[in-house]
């Protein structure tokens, strides 16, 4: 029996997987600093005596498209819009440093900043930790500035500065949490560059017509795949045919 | 995982449909007194490492990139925009609007006390100052028979003219509390808000001291919903609901196609 079929399997697997990653950027259309899956498929050659006449494919999601979401004013004093490729410094459940591009603060009843989806915000010196204030604001630089509990509101006090960090030069991966990380567990240095925006938010970067585009490539490329594994289905029975002893 | 496509794009339907609710929500108050919109929150769902980066590719290499594969997003809760609403003057005394931080402490049937900011009082029949639910505003102020020309002041002192008495008389003053973080307040609807642990506990006092903001009597806070970024959000709600469930069709497509041809 042609082994034809197993190699079309592949492919099956590999546009299943495609489309589930793209089912997922649609999904995630609308949340904040989200940052698009890219999916690529790869030959894999299996190298034997006779031609090599057979590559199986394996799909993988090789990455985060990292250009920029649409930015849009929300009036919001505790949304951020981290302007260009710096990312903001967030802290995982088990301690390690992790970044995302999610604008959308909150302030927990300790004080704590955090992100949308619950991470405490880094700060150059640790998590942001804000005391009981009667106006905060972040400026451009990423610094925050309170206007203590009953204090003077034309004397605002600096507290903690956000921590920028520059991923040029460093391999960033998103991990399963959405955050991105280095690899092996290092750091990113602070970008004195980066500024942000208050009162306006990131949104995410899905382009929709593309993703569309992938979704409808991904699902002719199943078809082709199913036709191949009924041609291989013809051309055994064929061979069965064939072989059978004359009555 | 055709099938898988199935159901994350149907997190994403989820996801658009709980937002396009917050929406009509906010559209269907635009003319509630002090009403605050809110706005949907979404985040991520778990991801599916299929392969971990890091992994070792053959004996010499590890795999430089993993393969993660989503699972789908989530409304995570919605967040009150705590803007100003527009203030308008009404010319009604005990219309009062709050400018600057700060809540009106009601009264609840169930001894509560709900914060609001909505000012559109009113009085009882014995003469307690209320809301149009009849809760009384908390401290209680009474404005006795026959008193005319009520007057609230900036920092919520209750006056009036008492029949008899050459001098207005000064009958109590309208105290409001303040929270460190206000968008912890949770919504329980009649404009009213409670306190969570989220929001802290309530900071109360005299208008216009400790960073409460003034009254202003004669006036009031309206919405703070702005309708055209209502609709611009509802289109992009629609436009989001739209490709998600033309994934659907794709994804059930692919599983007809093999449940007819394999």
């Amino acid at each position: 029996m042609d082994r034809l079929i197993y190699t079309s399997l592949t492919a099956l697997r590999g546009a299943q997987a495609r489309q589930t990653a793209t089912a997922n950027n649609l999904a995630n259309v609308s949340t904040p600093g989200f940052r698009a899956e890219l999916a690529e498929a790869q030959a894999l050659w299996l190298r034997g005596p006779q031609v090599d006449g057979r590559a199986v494919t394996s799909e993988e999601v090789i990455g985060a498209d990292m250009r920029a979401g649409t930015v849009i004013s929300t009036g919001r004093d505790l949304d951020i819009a981290i302007e260009g490729n710096a990312l903001l410094g967030v802290q995982t459940p088990n301690g390690e440093e992790a970044y995302t591009k999610r604008g959308d603060l909150q302030l927990a009843e300790s004080g704590l900043l955090t992100t949308g989806d619950g991470h405490p915000v880094l700060g150059t010196q640790g998590p942001v930790i804000l005391p009981p204030a009667d106006s905060l604001r972040i400026d451009r630089e990423g610094r925050v500035w309170i206007v203590p509990q009953g204090g003077d509101p034309q004397l605002p006090q600096e507290v903690a500065k956000l921590k920028l960090a520059s991923p040029v030069g460093s391999p960033v991966l998103k991990g399963l949490d959405g955050l991105f990380r280095v690899p092996d567990g290092g750091i990113l240095p602070e970008d004195l560059e980066a500024r942000v925006k208050s009162g306006a938010l990131e949104g995410s970067n899905v382009n929709a017509t593309l993703a569309l585009t992938e979704m409808i490539e991904a699902s002719r490329s199943w078809d082709v795949q199913l036709k191949m594994i009924g041609d291989a289905r013809d051309l055994d029975a064929a061979t069965a045919e064939l072989m059978q002893l004359p009555q | 995982m055709g099938i898988g496509a199935l159901h994350v794009a149907r997190t994403g339907l989820d996801a658009q449909n709980f937002r396009m609710q917050v929406i009509a929500n906010n559209l269907a108050n635009v003319n509630t007194t002090g009403f605050k919109r809110d706005r949907a929150n979404f985040e991520t769902l778990a991801y599916q490492a299929m392969l971990t980066p890091g992994a070792p590719s053959s004996s010499q290499n590890l795999y430089a990139v993993g393969f993660n594969l989503g699972t789908g997003v989530q409304m995570t809760g919605t967040a009150r925009i705590d803007l100003p609403g527009t203030v308008s003057t009404t010319g009604n005394g005990l219309d009062v609007a709050i400018e600057g931080a700060g809540f009106f402490q009601v009264e609840m049937p169930d001894g509560r006390i709900g914060y609001t900011r909505a000012g559109n009082f009113s009085l009882s029949a014995e003469g307690t100052i209320v809301t149009p639910d009849g809760m009384p505003i908390q401290p209680q102020i009474q404005i006795p028979d026959g008193a005319s020309a009520i007057a609230i002041a900036a920092d919520g002192t209750v006056s009036a003219a008492v029949p008899g008495q050459a001098e207005a008389v000064a009958l109590g003053q309208i105290e409001t509390a303040r929270f460190v973080n206000p968008s912890g307040l949770q919504a329980i609807g009649n404009n009213l808000l409670v306190e969570t642990a989220a929001s802290g506990a309530p900071q109360v006092g005299a208008a216009g001291i400790e960073g409460r903001g003034t009254l202003r009597s004669g006036a009031l806070e309206s919405s703070n919903v702005n309708v055209v970024e209502e609709l611009v959000d509802m289109i992009e709600t629609q436009r989001a609901y739209e490709v998600n469930s033309k994934m659907i069709q794709a994804a059930d497509e692919m599983m007809r196609n093999a449940s007819q041809n394999l």
